[in-house]
Parts: C-alpha cells; sequence; structure tokens
C-alpha cells in the first residue's frame, strides 16, 4: 500500500537501506518497477542523495531507512534540507505498535529525534490513516517553503493489510498557503526602490525554489537596483550582469558589502537574513531607511530583522506584481550605480595565481576551479561541499543560468558533496556534474562512491586537498590565537588508491600545467572521475569578515 | 508555573527595532489532539528560546482540538515570533494573541489546609470542598492576581498543599 502510494504520488527515486523494520516494504518493492531503488551505503547518504536530486530537478524524492539507528542516520540529511527548504519525504520504520515504548531491538523516538529538522512529521500506527498520510505528506513537503517531511511506520501497519483508498481531497486546518500578494503592499514596496536613492535589492533561496530569476532581473532593470545574492541565492540572478553585485554576506564580495553598508532602501527576498548574512546584526546595513522583506514564510518578519514593508507570498507572485508598479526612479540612481562601478573596481576579487612566486610553486584552488568552470560552459551543475571549497566554488562561479550551483548553505555540513553530486545525477541525466569537495568532507561520506560506482554515473570530483580542515585553519590562524589545534589531516588515504579500490579511475595532480590535461582525461573517462587536486595548504577565503565584526570591516586577499 | 533554565535574554537590537512590545504574549492555541501535538509545541518554544509561564490544556468545543493556553515570555526574540513560530507547526489550527485584549482570565487554585476555621476564605469566594480529620481542602478561581493574594492569605491557615492552574482566558461581550 505505501509503494502503491508513492507511485501515486510520481515518485521516480527512492534511496534508501533496508533493515528489521522496513523489511515490509522491500518485500514488496520488486513488484513495482516504476519505483527505482538505489541502496545507498550509509544512511545519511540517502537524505543527501534525496536533496540533490530535488535541488537539481525540483521534484521530491523518497528515503527509506529502518528503525533506530536507521532512522538516526538521517537526521543529519534531514537538517540539511530543513535549513535550505528542500522537499523530501522520509519513510521510516518504527518497531510494531504494541512494542513502542517497550525499549524493543532497535526502537528510538524517531519522531521526537527529527521533529526539530523537519517540516512536518507523522507517527503511522494504523493502516486506515496511511493513505491520507502519504498524500498530505507530499503536499506538505512540496508546497509554501518546501521541506523535508517524516513518516513513520510501525512495523505491523506495514503488514497490514486494508481496502485500497485513494484519498482524493487534502484537509488539513493547521497548514495554510500564503499565496495572496498584497497589491497596495506590493506597490508600496516598488515605488520605495525605485525612489530610492541608493538602493540594494538581496536574492536568496526563496528565488530559485519559486522560479522568480526573470521576475528578479525584470524588477532589477526596470527599477535600476543593483542585486546581490546569498550563498544559496547564486543562480538567483546573473552573475556578469551590470547591476550584479554577487554574493553577500561575511564572505560575499567587497563591493557588494559596501553596497549594503550604504543603501538607503534594502529589499531582502526569499531569504531569512541570517547572522552569515549580516555578521555584526547591530552594525547591518546602517543607512537604510526602509528594509523591504518578501518571504512566503510569515515568520520570517522580523525575526531578525523588522522590515518597514513585508510582504508575506511567493517570490515570483511578489515581483510580478511589483514590476509594473515602479515609479519614476531617483535622479540620483546614476550616480549610485557609478558608485558601485568604483567599488567593484576598487574592491575586486583576487587570488595570487599558482604561477606567481608567492605561490612559492603551490597549486591554488582557484587556478583549479576557473578551469572547472570553463568546461562547465554555463550548463553543468556544480555540487560542492563545506568549507573554503563552498566559497572559492560560489565565488569563482561564473554563470548566468540558475539552479546549477548546490550547497549547504544553512546547515553547513560537511560530507554532503558527493551524495548530492549523486542525487544530481540521477535527476539530471542529461547535465554533466561536477562535485568539489574539501578532503575532510569528501571521507565523511566517501562510502558513497560504491553507488556512482555501481550505477556509472558520471560525476567528475574535483577533490581541493590542502592536508588540512582549511576554513577551520583559517579561522583558528585568524580568529583563534594563531593555534593550530587539530586542523592538520594525517593520515589521510592515498584517494587515487581510495578511488581505485572502489572501482573508479583517479589522477593526482600538484602542478598547475597538469590540471587542463587532467581535467581533460576526467570529462573523456565515462563514469565518476576523481582528480586529488593537491593544492596550497596555506590558501585563504577572501574576502573575510572577522567573527563578530560589522560588515564594514571585511579583510580582502592580501596583494 | 513551569521554570526555564534561560533566564529570558534581553530584547533583540535591529536595526530598523520599532519599539519593543511587551514580550509576555497570552495566546489562545488551537491544536489537533493528538500524540505528538504537546511535544512539538514544547519541543518548539524549547529551541527557539521562549520561556513558558504558563499553560493549560483542555478539550474544545470541536471533537479532536484540544484549546490551549500559553502564556509565553519571547525571550531574545520579538515578542510576535511566538504566535508565528507557533502558526507554523501544522497541528496547530489557530493562534489568537489576546495580550492586550480585554479578556476574562480565570485560574484555578485547590489547597488544602490544616485549619477548620475556614470563613475568612469562604468570605472571599473560596469554596469548601470536604473537611476531613486532617484538615480542609477549598478551592477559588480568579484573575491570576486575586488568586496569588488567596494563596498568600492561605499562609495563615497552615497550607499543606496547594495545586494551581495556569489561566484560561476568554474575551469579554462587547
Amino acid at each position: 500500500m505505501i509503494l502503491e502510494a508513492l507511485e501515486r504520488e510520481g515518485v521516480e527515486y527512492i534511496f534508501g537501506y533496508p533493515g528489521g523494520a522496513n523489511l515490509p516494504i522491500y518485500q514488496h518493492l520488486h513488484e513495482h518497477p516504476k519505483l527505482k531503488h538505489i541502496l545507498v551505503r550509509h544512511e545519511q547518504g540517502a537524505a543527501h542523495m534525496a536533496d540533490g536530486y530535488a535541488r537539481a530537478c525540483g521534484k521530491p524524492a523518497v528515503v527509506f531507512a529502518t528503525s533506530g539507528p536507521g532512522a538516526l542516520n538521517l537526521v543529519t540529511g534531514l537538517c540539511t534540507a530543513y535549513m535550505d527548504s528542500v522537499p523530501m519525504i522520509a519513510i521510516t520504520g518504527q518497531v510494531a505498535s504494541t512494542q513502542v515504548g517497550r525499549d524493543a531491538f532497535q526502537e528510538s523516538d524517531v519522531i521526537g529525534a527529527t521533529s526539530s529538522v523537519t517540516k512536518h512529521s507523522y507517527l503511522v500506527t494504523s493502516i486506515d490513516d496511511l493513505p491520507r498520510v502519504i498524500h498530505e505528506a507530499f503536499h506538505i513537503a512540496t508546497t509554501g517553503r518546501p521541506g523535508p517531511v517524516l513518516i513513520d511506520i510501525c512495523k505491523d501497519v506495514q503488514q497490514a493489510d486494508a481496502e485500497r483508498v485513494t484519498p482524493d481531497r487534502l484537509e488539513i486546518p493547521g497548514y495554510q498557503l500564503n499565496g495572496h500578494v498584497d497589491l497596495n503592499r506590493a506597490g508600496e514596496a516598488a515605488q520605495a526602490i525605485a525612489g530610492a536613492e541608493r538602493p540594494v535589492i538581496l536574492a536568496g533561496h526563496g528565488v530559485l525554489l519559486s522560479r522568480a530569476e526573470k521576475e528578479l532581473k525584470e524588477f532589477a532593470e526596470k527599477a535600476g537596483a543593483p542585486v546581490g545574492t546569498t550563498l544559496l541565492g547564486i543562480g538567483a540572478f546573473p552573475v556578469n550582469h551590470p547591476l550584479s553585485l554577487h554574493m553577500t554576506g561575511f564572505m560575499g564580495t567587497g563591493w557588494n558589502l559596501k553596497a549594503v553598508q550604504n543603501a538607503d532602501v534594502l529589499m531582502m527576498v526569499g531569504m531569512r537574513v541570517d547572522d552569515r548574512v549580516t555578521a555584526r546584526l547591530a552594525d547591518f546595513a546602517p543607512k537604510v531607511k526602509t528594509f523591504i522583506h518578501i518571504d512566503i514564510d510569515g515568520s520570517e518578519m522580523g525575526k531578525n530583522v523588522r522590515p518597514h514593508i513585508e510582504l508575506v507570498a511567493d517570490a515570483r507572485n511578489a515581483l510580478e506584481a511589483m514590476t509594473p508598479q515602479i515609479g519614476t526612479l531617483d535622479a540620483g540612481r546614476g550616480q549610485w550605480l557609478a558608485q558601485i562601478d568604483a567599488w567593484r573596481e576598487e574592491h575586486p576579487l583576487k587570488y595570487t595565481r599558482s604561477n606567481d612566486s608567492h605561490s612559492n610553486g603551490r597549486l591554488q584552488p582557484q587556478d583549479v576551479l576557473i578551469d572547472m568552470y570553463r568546461r562547465a560552459r554555463n550548463e553543468a551543475i556544480v555540487v560542492a561541499d563545506v568549507g573554503q571549497n563552498q566559497i572559492w566554488a560560489a565565488l569563482w562561479w561564473n554563470y548566468d543560468q540558475p539552479g546549477l550551483f548546490i550547497n549547504s548553505g544553512g546547515a553547513g555540513t560537511m560530507g554532503f558533496a558527493l551524495p548530492a553530486a549523486i542525487g544530481a545525477k540521477f535527476a539530471r541525466p542529461d547535465k554533466a556534474v561536477w562535485c568539489v569537495a574539501g578532503e575532510g568532507g569528501f571521507v565523511m561520506t566517501a562510502q558513497e562512491l560504491s553507488v556512482a560506482v555501481e550505477h556509472q554515473l558520471d560525476v567528475k570530483i574535483v577533490l581541493l586537498n590542502n592536508f588540512s580542515l582549511g576554513m577551520v585553519r583559517q579561522f583558528q590562524d585568524d580568529f583563534y590565537g594563531g593555534v593550530r589545534s587539530h586542523s592538520d589531516l594525517t593520515h589521510m588515504p592515498d584517494f587515487v588508491k581510495l578511488s581505485e579500490a572502489y572501482g573508479m579511475p583517479a589522477i593526482r595532480v600538484d602542478k598547475l600545467e597538469e590540471v587542463g590535461p587532467a581535467m581533460d582525461t576526467a570529462e573523456k573517462t565515462k563514469g565518476p572521475f576523481l582528480i586529488d587536486f593537491r593544492i596550497d595548504p596555506e590558501a585563504n577565503v577572501y574576502p573575510i569578515v572577522p567573527l563578530g565584526k560589522s560588515l564594514n570591516d571585511f579583510w580582502e586577499a592580501p596583494n | 508555573m513551569i521554570e526555564s533554565p534561560h533566564p529570558p535574554a534581553a530584547p533583540a537590537t535591529s536595526p530598523a527595532s520599532r519599539e519593543v512590545t511587551n514580550r509576555v504574549r497570552v495566546l489562545s492555541v488551537l491544536v489537533e489532539d493528538g500524540p505528538n501535538t504537546l511535544s512539538k509545541i514544547s519541543g518548539l518554544i524549547r529551541r527557539k528560546g521562549f520561556h513558558v509561564r504558563s499553560i493549560s490544556v483542555g478539550p474544545s468545543r470541536e471533537a479532536g482540538r484540544s484549546r490551549m493556553t500559553l502564556t509565553v515570555d519571547a525571550g531574545h526574540a520579538e515578542a510576535d515570533q511566538v504566535r508565528k513560530q507557533l502558526e507554523r507547526v501544522v497541528e496547530v489550527i489557530e493562534v489568537e494573541d489576546v495580550t492586550s485584549d480585554d479578556v476574562h482570565s480565570r485560574e484555578l487554585v485547590v489547597a488544602k489546609v490544616k485549619s477548620f476555621q475556614v470563613a475568612g476564605l469562604v468570605e472571599r469566594g473560596a469554596k469548601v470542598l470536604d473537611t476531613g480529620a486532617d484538615g480542609t481542602t477549598v478551592e477559588f478561581a480568579g484573575e491570576g492576581k486575586d488568586v496569588g493574594d488567596f494563596v498568600n492569605e492561605l499562609m495563615r491557615h497552615g497550607v499543606v498543599d496547594v495545586a494551581r492552574s495556569g489561566p484560561v482566558v476568554m474575551r469579554r461581550t462587547a
């Protein structure tokens, strides 16, 4: 009955792992060939694969795990999806309803353990509830602000037989969607931006989730307002557009931070305005007279920054309603944009090139990524892990297309990239997929290489190996008294041999001139491929705002 | 009263912060009856750094739904976050913020005192529930402040035990 319901919901992929409390489901899986099941090597990998799948194609995938440790292994993956508003359905086996509360074998309180990292969750103890629950779960996961929904199903319910009832309508009184746009309020917002002397727009993941890139571009161009994106909003606005401020936040570009800190009207759309965006909250955008906040989740209004104009609505609907209401632009607009251009010249993104004498012959990560992005030709999906590799990949991103950069922004989950890249490749077999990771995060979920090899997925892994936890090392150097405490990674595997042990070809690269040929080989090789780029262990991420400081205080790369 | 281990922090200072309204909110919440409802609401309150001053739950007029009356300190968040966060919980059907509204707010206290001389308590509006060899049991209902005064008055009668409910509220008729 569960599997039939999943078919009915249009599910294509299930990422899962069988065990004692979900065996009744697995027994019948082969009777449902439309449901493609991918056997993972650890449940966390399953959640990240479903996450990468949904981020790449917009549809939810399903995760299966057994009770106790199986379900608890999902927690990090659920949290990652929850923080970044990614739809997912997790179906966990629970001990039989008659065993609940008896500390039965592999029993754990999964609802209790996951309620802080799921949009909603259900414990199903009766077969009669199952069709309704599954139908509701998909609705809740995919509508409004998306998120993971967990269904914990007792083993006896999985085995029970009942009349197949197809729920024909949804009735969830406690779940209201904010679809309606207040036109007057939208007009007020549009006029505030148009009439501003120094307007700035910041766009988050919500713009991508509601597919509002086109509407954002139209609004920004008509309003003559520059647009920056959050880390998760990358792709919401073309980086090469003259109005682009690129990435904002405490590792954002200098010209973006200058613009935000000098703006008089700041519009934040589809974003949470978290501490990574504001740095020291009391000094965030201090010259702003009017904050405008657009988000589909009303609880975001005033959670971190109290807006003067709030629009609780889908980003696309809101922007669509706003664009026609833009009035005459402020006369000082040209001056403001010229000022931003000057800041762009004054504070460019820069790095020490590998062939510069200051690099001491060490390979610089930016050279690797620039080569990768050149090959990606504005259309490949790039999945980054967490840490320096993530910020380098974000800042040197040069696309003008949405939805192609995937990373764990809110949760910052190390080990995300490889399984998420696998999920993305299942979702978009037509697209090249590049996985960028540091060696620290990579070994956290490296067991999923089996999945990439088993299914011969064309995932190219760009390992930026700096023999350390680079971001931790950089923070220790700069903000924790220069004490390098447990940030050096020694005794790591030989990544070429590790890849070969999984049956996957790999190459090691430590010189600039080897980068291109290695990338050529990776691209030409069918199936997964890893390049172990041994990069400069001292390479740092810039710009960066020192911890606890305001966005005004960003540090730039040394000359 | 449920004491939070965390004392309420200073109110948020956001750049555009308008005047900080009273951080303690009184909310009347209609919820779905279910095994997960209470733990989801209490978990939310804990992880958002709110602080429960009082809580009372009972069946509502509609089958399958309960009415909760919550008195919550918003902690370091802005006061309206309490309502907004509760509204995100799928089991929560409706949240009414009745903090500054004109409401009847009633609490119940049941107490056992050693004394048999309870005329003073009865005069205040208490009702005698039983009288036994070890003392008298009385009940009293009223506004929170009156209940507090009543509990103080009990001290003079040799209190053995006191059980006190959280407030339940209802808007006054117009």
